[in-house]
């Protein structure tokens, strides 16, 4: 990615099942969008992933029953800043909630659950999450060029 | 997902090529078990192709670190891009899984004699 190169500006909106397969269906989406719309590199995985680990946990953990649920995953590139949105009428959950992991436990002992919840809080350095409503709002601004060249 | 293996002084190279994420983590997982089982205890995992990993993909890398681990065996990754790389540290993995960048860099270091 060349220093400086603006990104397009554009929107996607994206209705799901709310079934393990559709998360496949969002991140194609995600990433041709991406694509098309020159979204720098690390930008586009931090959101993609961020939005891939929410959106199984609300598939996972958000329903007593996940038939006939939907999911509506946004994304919006402007002016310089990406936003994800994700509404759905799962329970609520906030991953900031979460306590950050023990980084420093050897191998032996790291443990092999809450990887994904894990991974949201740490993006959530790069990603700023906030719940309102039945949404939950990512958003991503600005400085991309210069962080990826850094 | 695809995985390529291929055996190279006594080592095995499994290079991974793809979208390792929750539909396929489950497979790229078990096949690492499988070969570890077998008793493959020196693996290289070639990352060079390996376009995206989530959490569950994580967690089959953290599986067979852990499994060569208490077989005294060695894990090393290489050919990392930048964005996958920037996940690995991340989540620590960084700290307990060998990453270098090339392969021959990685055989290298799986050739060495296993540290006292």
């Amino acid at each position: 990615m060349r220093k400086g190169r603006v990104m397009h500006e554009g929107s996607i909106k994206i209705r799901l099942d709310a079934q393990l397969p559709e998360v496949e269906r969002l991140n194609r989406l995600l990433r041709h969008f991406g694509e098309l719309h020159e979204i720098p590199g690390r930008a586009l995985y931090s959101m993609n992933l961020a939005l891939d680990e929410l959106v199984t946990n609300v598939i996972l953990y958000g329903y007593e029953n996940p038939v006939e649920q939907k999911i509506v995953v946004s994304l919006e590139a402007s002016a310089g800043s990406l936003t994800g949105t994700i509404e759905d009428e799962g329970r609520v959950f906030d991953p900031l909630s979460v306590s950050a992991p023990d980084l420093s436990v050897p191998l032996n002992r790291r443990e092999l659950g809450g990887l994904g919840i894990h991974l949201v809080r740490s993006l959530m350095e790069e990603v700023t999450y906030r719940r309102e409503g039945s949404k939950n709002l990512l958003s991503r601004s600005g400085k991309e060029s210069a962080k990826l060249n850094s | 997902m695809q995985i390529h293996e291929a055996k190279e002084d006594g080592v095995l190279i499994v290079a991974v090529q793809g979208n390792v994420d929750t539909m396929s983590a489950g497979q790229f997982e078990a096949r690492l078990v499988e070969l570890i089982a077998e008793g493959s205890h020196r693996i290289c995992i070639d990352c060079s192709a390996m376009a995206y990993v989530n959490s569950a993909g994580l967690k089959g890398f953290l599986v067979a670190a852990k499994e060569l681990d208490a077989r005294d065996g060695r894990l090393v990754l290489c050919g990392m891009s930048e964005n996958v790389r920037a996940i690995f540290d991340m989540i620590g993995f960084t700290q307990i899984i060998a990453i270098v960048p090339t392969r021959e860099e990685a055989l290298r270091r799986l050739a060495e004699p296993a540290a006292a």
